[in-house]
């Protein structure tokens, strides 16, 4: 009977347990498996070209190239003299983050390495897409797959742009599962040469059409993008080429060549003739500076790159202006707002502005107004707004500091973000709003063509002048010096203002509640330490002086 | 290890585990137990070798209560109830011999008559109905249940009908309940002449508000109980409704829950077949104006106290824009969360005894739990406003089959079973939130109110884990002193990966009654001495989602494509193919001691337990994983600990009964490891994580961790800089001096250099212990519980001693005095959490009756949450010192006012 027994309860158990793992297999309905998301041409592009548009803006911390806190944007420019988040009493401490980005104490503001995890999730879904797009291409021999292609590594090559001017030293890897000798750090200049290879192979394959204009190619990594961005990388050359940023020694600009469409020119001369292939292609600065950051701006022939915003269809987000304006001001706008970040006293002075002067008199530059909110502010009927306890909401520029706790203008200190026009439908708060966020556009390529001209012994004034008329400012001797000034004037809030300053050896100097850092005049701090998790995997080494 | 061979390893284990216990020597006894309890799938009796606590009848708190879980609130040593801080109807959060796994599957299984639940499961029960807990601490009891015991178990009995018990009873209880303590803030005078004096903004509308009291209202409660019970010879039943009626503390705070248990039980052919049938449900409502607790409390506390508690003209509520991180109280108040949850869950067994030595029995429970919720957030606290409405549902099938030999031979006694259990579960749901209303007035009910319904804003979810496994349990007893048990259990779950869905989890204990021993038997006060030990692995995998191991795509968002958009499909997280199970080891052993006629009884236990392949979200590098959370099986951690239960009769006479009972818990979590290897990579966590940071006005980001997980620390301790002290900044205020801890010259608030580990916030000794005093009809229980050796971070008094908050937010009636204005975190207010907690005092009467149609009736009166001894300068320190979560040891402006209770209890027999 036991004997039965036993041999009949092994046997059961054995049965069972085959019959089981078939019971145990998951076999989701509410999602797909790659196989079964991917069966067709137009899959292919929604599932692994089109997809990787999502991550382009964002919609929580450090996502995004823009339009978020703690991200890219902000470590381009809130370590700045363009731009600051003063303490304001209980409000905008927050553990000291902002204080450390502006006074360059990157490894005690935390999260800095949230902006690489982001960056390099991109890199790493480009590597993936181009791996499905492969076997993709593999399975359906018929399928000519190329643009995908050069489109998905044109993006790629854009985010390690962004992650290079950031990092300096990056992985460079095409596999979507690196291991860790895979990912050792490589030089600077290898990095630099790498994205330059990059986006001179995929150029020609790329649609010559506007991203930033409504179609097909709407929000996408077109052709002009990838000149945009080989104008950007041969204009900091010298930065992008120097592997010992903490040497004081610059390698020359107009040593280093590149082949543009048959021409062989140096680094200056080929930001000159991207400019004009720009212009060729329909590219022109709009007649009205505020065309470019309208509600409704995917009208603009300026605009080259942007991160589409549409409130009812895509979740990324605008805080730039949400978080800058004062509580009441938002409030009689039918809008939230977080009284935060405002302009420096140097980028008051970049417009021609000093204390006690009013801000329409003529000296001061056309565009100051259409950039910041200053003095007294009104509602969209033109009424005054006032603060709570009936007094006018008066923005108090030069009572800007990095912390302005306790002081009568603790709220109103500094001059506060304009520059995009105002969407009364937002929602969010004010962060959902309708206007396209301006990543890329040709007045940069412009005065990008005149610092060429300039440091290629040339006269630049010709298109420096040309920004300046467009928005009826008095022509100016062109040099470097004004031309960085000019940058500040025409740029401001849209996050260059790092890449300009440590192109122009400035990024490092003191300035206004910015005292140097020990030992920062040699330069590192123009590059961020790199996460430590990262390092820890890979045993590479830290960047110098974090 | 491929699959083929794990296969062929499973299978052998499965054969070893069947055959296991048919190796072990049999003799012949006949010696029937007396005190049977059910512990597991079988009734067994003194052999019980493991950790087993058994609470009856007599054990449980002698309170009315309206939860399941109070009723032994204190009661087992090493058990800790949190309870619940935010509102009527939350769910307690359980330990058992506290946090074992980082990931979740902390709490303990809950199993009510056979079925298999969770904490949310007791909602179903009432109180009244439990007729005893069985609390199964170590591996050895727990691995009956495999994977879902890892945290330990709870089985709850409910009350039975037999020929005996007969009749019918009802329970009432009436209970008001009010707020006895705030936080004591500026009131409205001296806010303005503080404003004024500092020559600050002063919005002042000419009120004197206290804002704390006006959000806030009398609780009252009503619970009804009625039972009826009956049966034969061979069969019984009972049938019981219960009605419960709350009304919370804070304005729109209420709760009613109608739960209802039926069970039958038929015996036929001679006795050789029983049938138990029984069904238990509950339908309960829950209404409450707190969407965000935080939010309710900051801004109660700190909302500007001139303003009015009425609307404006406007109809609106008055904003204070300087205050933005807060709204006006009133307006929270118009915010509207409800909940409805039903329960329904029955089950049937039938099990057949086919010879005197073997038996058969089939289990099969069917539940059905549905959770829906709506909200609604005006446009006063929500910009354009939002209504949510959504619905959870969860069907659960579980079968088991088991085969039973039960034979005593001579002094012998054996017992072997073999089990076969499947589990499917079917988890759907869908939310649905629309934002831009136009009008607040329609309310939580209408979703098209919103002209906006964003694509992130609709979701839906199927999901159908599954688990199976088959136990072998052999238990031998003889000569009423030895006792070996021994368990093998194979579990499998769908959510690890391909290869990884079975564990092998087995387990053995051991005990010896040595006062049963012959030269024992002359020592006549000593009735009962029992040494236990037991050693066991037990798999978890609480915690984790269905499909974590999979790469399967998902809507992820919307991109422009052409000229309109298209939703794309992603992951949005990494995914770990190689998903396996938890390993839990734990080593227990114990001794019992009853003397003195059992006026004296006492346990001890010691235990240590090492958990394994770590489930948890380890922090991983980017690249070459895409996102920096993985959830993988690295790390490590121990937990060990001292438990000793006392009892004593003092008195026992027909007049006069008095007990005491206490129990002590000590225990010691330590984290091991955070490194390991993870396929091809090795993977080295930081040791240093934060898990609980502060929130607030200027709180956001940075450096404001307050509390950590660091290897070689137990979980969840406080890693702060040093405060030297105040220091005065030179105009007139003072701001927290920081000890440069490394002598480097340079304060560093980081991670690093100038942070130190200055304590843990998880008790290290938990106490609880009860007297009760019986005078002829009259009888007084009260129950003091407490807690030591952690710490509780004042994030509350830091935000509102901060007098640089002025003029947005209020502050705290000392913070002129003190004129703080700094709000960096560091250890300045980190305070002792000790604290001893009168729980309740219950005064009873049981009415002398004479020949009535009454047979008992008792009058009991109740207060609850007496006095709490502590130094802990903020609200309670009953904060969150047991969950490993974000509010971890801090209170943080979201602690619940404090609230004295006294309820009223009718029990009348008939």
């Amino acid at each position: 009977m036991n004997k039965i027994y036993i041999s009949f309860l092994a046997a059961l158990a054995i049965m069972l347990l085959g019959s089981c793992n078939d019971f145990l297999e998951e076999d989701p309905t509410d999602r797909l498996t790659v196989d079964k998301a991917i069966t067709s041409r137009s899959e292919l592009f929604l599932n692994c070209v089109a997809n990787l548009y999502r991550d382009v803006g964002g919609s929580s911390n450090a996502q995004g190239l823009q339009g978020t806190s703690h991200g890219l944007y902000d470590l381009n420019t809130f370590d700045t003299d363009e731009a600051m988040v003063p303490t304001r009493g209980a409000d905008w401490y927050d553990g000291g983050y902002w204080q450390a980005l502006y006074t360059h104490d990157f490894s005690q503001a935390d999260g800095t390495g949230d902006v690489w995890n982001y960056l390099f999730r991109q890199v790493l879904a480009c590597n993936v897409s181009l791996k499905r797009i492969a076997d993709f291409a593999a399975t359906h021999p018929g399928e000519n797959v190329d643009e995908y292609i050069a489109e998905v590594r044109g993006l790629r090559a854009m985010y390690m742009f962004y992650a290079m001017d950031l990092y300096g030293r990056l992985p460079i890897f095409d596999s979507p599962t690196p291991s860790a000798s895979q990912l050792a750090l490589q030089p600077r200049s290898k990095v630099y040469q790498y994205i330059i290879d990059e986006l001179l192979a995929i150029e020609p394959q790329l649609s010559i059409k506007s991203s930033c204009l409504p179609g097909e190619y709407y929000g996408r990594f077109t052709k002009p993008v990838a000149l945009f961005l080989l104008a950007k990388l041969a204009l900091n050359v010298e930065v992008y080429n120097d592997d010992d940023w903490t040497d004081d020694l610059r390698p020359n600009g107009s040593q280093f060549f590149f082949t543009l469409y048959g021409n062989k020119l140096n680094a200056w001369e080929a930001v000159v003739y991207i400019c004009d292939y720009l212009s060729n292609l329909g590219f022109r600065m709009e007649d009205d500076f505020s065309t470019n950051f309208a509600v409704h701006n995917e009208v603009s022939r300026e605009n080259i790159f942007v991160i589409p915003m549409d409130k009812l269809l895509y979740d990324s987000q605008f805080v730039n202006l949400f978080r800058s304006r004062h509580y009441n001001h938002a409030a009689a706008l039918g809008l939230n707002g977080e009284n935060g970040p405002c302009a420096t006293r140097e980028a008051l002075m970049a417009f021609g502005l000093f204390e006690g002067q009013a801000i329409d008199a003529e000296d001061v530059d056309p565009r100051f107004a259409l950039t910041y909110y200053c003095g007294q502010v009104y509602d969209l009927n033109g009424n005054i707004i006032t603060l709570d306890d009936g007094t006018p909401l008066v923005y108090e520029p030069w009572k800007v500091a990095l912390d302005v706790s306790g002081t009568p203008w603790e709220k109103t200190a500094g001059a506060r973000m304009r520059k995009y026009e105002i969407d009364p439908t937002a929602t969010m708060d004010g962060r959902h709003s309708d206007n396209d966020i301006v990543l890329m556009r040709m007045a940069d390529v412009v005065l990008m063509k005149a610092e060429a001209l300039l440091r290629n012994g040339d006269d630049g004034s010709e298109p420096f002048n040309e920004v300046r008329e467009r928005v009826s400012a008095k022509p100016m001797e062109c040099t470097l010096a004004t031309v960085l000034d000019e940058r500040q004037r025409e740029l401001a809030w849209e996050g260059w203002r790092r890449n300009d300053l440590i192109r122009f050896g400035l990024f490092t100097r003191a300035y206004s509640d910015r005292p140097q850092l020990p030992g920062e005049s040699n330069g590192y701090t123009t590059v961020f330490p790199i996460p430590g998790e990262f390092l820890n995997f890979t045993r590479c080494s830290q960047n110098p002086g974090w | 290890m491929s699959r083929t061979i794990i296969k062929r390893w499973c299978r052998i284990a499965a054969c070893i585990a069947a055959l296991l216990p048919l190796a072990l020597p049999i003799h012949a006894a006949n010696e029937e137990a007396d005190s049977v309890i059910s512990v597991g799938y079988t009734n067994t009796n003194n052999a019980v070798s493991g950790s087993v606590e058994h609470v009856g009848q007599d054990q449980m708190n002698r309170k009315q209560s309206s939860n399941a879980l109070d009723a032994i609130n204190g009661r087992v040593a090493g058990m800790t109830v949190q309870r619940p801080s935010n509102g009527l109807a939350a769910m307690n959060a359980v330990r058992v011999r506290g946090t074992t796994s980082l990931t979740g599957g902390n709490d303990p299984l809950i199993i009510v008559d056979g079925v298999f639940g969770d904490l949310t499961t007791l909602s179903a029960i009432y109180p009244a109905d439990i007729e005893s807990f069985t609390v199964l601490k170590d591996a050895s009891e727990t691995a009956q249940y495999g994977s879902r015991g890892a945290s330990g178990v709870i089985e709850v009995t409910t009350k039975r009908g037999t020929s005996s018990t007969a009749g019918m009873s009802y329970n009432g209880t009436f209970g008001v309940s009010r707020v006895a303590k705030n936080i004591n803030m500026l009131d409205a005078d001296a806010y303005r002449q503080l404003l004024t004096q500092q020559s600050l903004m002063l919005v002042d509308h000419g009120y004197n508000t206290n804002w704390q009291r006006e959000i806030q209202q009398t609780g009252f409660q009503q619970d009804h109980h009625i039972a009826f019970t009956g049966g034969k010879a061979n069969a019984g039943y009972r049938v019981a409704l219960g009605y419960m009626n709350h009304r919370g503390v804070i304005l729109h705070e209420s709760m009613n829950n109608f739960t209802s248990n039926m069970s039958m039980h038929q015996t036929m052919f001679n006795d050789r077949v029983k049938v138990e049938v029984g069904m238990f449900g509950n339908v309960q409502h829950s209404t409450t104006s707190i969407y965000d607790v935080q939010k309710t409390f900051y801004s109660a506390a700190s909302w500007n106290p001139t303003f009015s508690t009425e609307r404006n003209a406007a109809g609106g509520w008055d904003g204070f824009t300087y205050a933005n991180q807060i709204n006006h109280p009133m307006a929270l108040m118009d915010s509207r969360t409800r909940n409805k949850t039903t329960h329904l869950s029955t089950h049937g067994k039938i099990s057949a005894q086919i010879t005197t030595d073997w038996s058969l029995s089939g289990f099969l429970a069917f539940s059905h739990n549905e959770a829906e919720a709506s909200q609604f957030l005006p446009t006063s606290i929500w910009a354009h406003g939002q209504v949510y409405k959504g619905s959870n549902k969860t069907e659960s099938l579980v079968g088991n089959i088991m085969l039973a030999w039960d034979k005593s031979m001579a002094s012998h006694h054996v017992k072997i079973m073999a089990l076969a259990e499947a589990q499917r579960d079917d988890l759907t749901g869908f939310g649905v939130t629309t934002t831009n209303l136009s009008t607040d007035a329609l309310g939580i009910d209408v979703l098209q109110a919103g002209a906006l319904t964003v694509w992130d804003g609709t979701k839906s979810f199927h999901k159908t884990p599954t688990m199976a496994a088959f136990m072998s349990r052999g238990s031998w007893e003889w000569n009423d002193r030895y006792s070996l048990t021994i368990t093998a259990r194979i579990d499998g779950s769908s959510k690890f990966g391909k290869n990884h869905k079975w564990g092998f989890f087995p387990s053995a204990s051991a005990a010896w009654t040595v006062s049963n021993e012959n030269f024992m038997r002359d020592i006549q006060w000593l009735e009962t001495m029992k040494l236990r030990v037991g050693v066991g692995m037990a798999g978890n995998q609480g915690g984790i989602d269905s499909y974590m191991s999979l790469n399967a795509l998902q809507p992820v968002g919307i991109v422009p494509v052409g000229q309109g958009a298209a939703v794309s499909l992603g992951l949005p997280l990494n995914i770990n193919p190689d998903l396996k199970w938890e390993v839990k080891c734990t080593f227990n052993t114990g001794i019992d001691i009853v003397v003195l006629n059992s006026r004296l009884f006492g346990s001890i236990d010691f235990y240590t337990s090492k958990t394994t392949d770590m489930l948890y979200l380890y922090n991983v590098p980017v690249p070459p994983f895409h996102y920096n959370k993985l959830l993988a099986n690295i790390g490590s951690m121990s937990n060990n600990g001292l438990e000793i239960s006392m009892g004593a009769t003092l008195v026992n006479t027909r007049d006069i009964d008095l007990n005491i009972n206490a129990n002590v818990a000590w225990q010691r979590n330590k984290l091991l490891s955070l490194s390991g290897e993870y396929g091809d990579y090795y993977l080295e966590a930081p040791s240093i994580v934060d898990i609980g940071n502060l929130n607030g006005a200027g709180f956001h980001g940075g450096n404001n961790h307050i509390v950590y997980q660091i290897v070689g620390q137990p979980l969840g301790v406080f890693y702060l800089p040093h405060c030297t002290g105040l220091v005065d900044d030179g105009n007139g205020g003072y701001v927290y001096g920081i000890a440069d801890l490394d002598n480097d010259g340079n304060i560093y608030l980081a991670n690093g250099a100038d942070r130190q580990v200055c304590g843990q916030a998880v008790p290290k000794v938990l106490v609880g212990s009860n007297f009760s005093l019986r005078y002829r009809n009259c009888d007084l229980a009260i129950q003091i519980n407490g807690a030591f050796g952690h710490k509780i971070y004042n994030g509350t008094a830091l935000t509102y001693m901060n007098m640089n908050s002025l003029p947005g937010y209020n502050v705290m009636a000392d913070a002129p005095a003190m004129a703080i204005k700094d709000q960096i975190a560091t250890d300045y207010w980190l305070e002792p959490g000790d604290y001893v907690n009168i729980d309740y005092i219950t005064f009873g009467w049981n009415v002398p009756l004479k020949k009535s149609a009454i047979e008992r009736l008792r009058l009991s009166l109740t207060l609850e949450n007496l006095a709490t001894i502590t130094s802990y300068s903020g609200l309670t320190p009953m904060i969150n010192s047991t969950n490993v979560s974000s509010t971890l040891g801090i209170d943080d402006k979201n602690t619940y006012p404090v609230t004295r209770d006294v309820t009223l209890g009718v029990s009348v027999y008939f």
